[in-house]
């Protein structure tokens, strides 16, 4: 029961309370730029999950009983990289062959996947770290889904701040990074959570 | 099993991960678009924060110029 309630902590503390956006400042590029609507902003959070989620249980392994017992740990960021290219590139092939309807949503952000350090944060933390299995599964999927809910609460703020009066000059991006930065003052305000339960 | 198995194996696995890229770059350059995905729109116009190649919003900011 111990380990079940520990797995969960380490998922809701990886999404809400460091969050892989607000406070490592990782993928950024795609928080600001596919955030502009609710639904690119979802079909991109998904992206990255099912990504990070499967990066993490490959990337583990092969860094524990294949680069560590060889003795090129140091190889370990070129290893990643291409697990992660090859991944997102063999999902793109997937959804393009066997989905249609979300390649159509997806199709067009599947690449840039490759370019969101989040995901290379992830696998690269966990070694760095020196996390179990389980830690890191537990890792993984508590940042990714930290990426989703952060990338579409934005999104939903940018569609609101469209229809708002801002002044000319804040128009756009500013207003955007402005906003940013409450989110994550706004998650400052999260640490702590667990420190009566844990 | 020793140290230099292990090597071996490493360097292996990851001429691989190469061999396992490419290809499937190229088997997703080759599968055919799927019906009713041959236009998709972008839907931000002003986005070409990170510059990737492959990204729509890139190759319209490129062609634009």
């Amino acid at each position: 029961m111990k380990e079940i309630l520990t797995f969960v902590l380490a998922i809701v503390s990886a999404m809400l309370i460091d969050n892989v956006v607000l406070s490592r400042f990782y993928g950024i590029c795609p928080f600001l730029g596919v955030s502009k609507k609710v639904k690119s902003a979802l079909g991109m959070g998904i992206a990255v999950v099912f990504v990070i989620v499967l990066a993490t249980v490959i990337c583990w392994p092969l860094y524990n009983y294949i680069l560590v017992p060889a003795g090129i740990e140091f190889m370990d960021t070129v290893a990643y990289i291409l697990v992660i290219a090859s991944l997102v590139q063999l999902v793109g092939l997937f959804i393009k062959k066997h989905s249609p309807s979300l390649y159509k949503t997806l199709g067009i952000y599947l690449p840039l996947i490759t370019t969101n350090c989040a995901v290379l944060g992830v696998a690269q933390g966990n070694t760095d770290q020196a996390l179990s299995f389980i830690d890191s599964l537990a890792n993984g999927l508590g940042t990714s889904l930290g990426f989703l809910f952060v990338i579409v609460v934005f999104s939903c703020i940018r569609v609101r701040l469209e229809s708002a009066n801002t002044p000319k000059a804040l128009k756009g991006l500013p207003i955007a990074l402005i906003t940013a930065a409450i989110m994550a003052m706004a998650f400052m305000g999260l640490q702590g959570l667990f420190s009566g339960i844990v | 099993m020793p140290k230099e198995g292990y090597l071996v194996l490493a360097i292996s696995i990851l001429v691989a991960l190469v061999i396992v890229f490419v290809v499937s770059f190229v088997l997703y350059k080759r599968t055919p678009v799927p019906k009713g995905c041959e236009n998709l729109k972008v839907n931000e116009e002003n986005c070409s924060m990170c510059g990737h190649e492959e990204c729509p919003h890139y190759v319209k900011k490129e062609e634009e110029k």
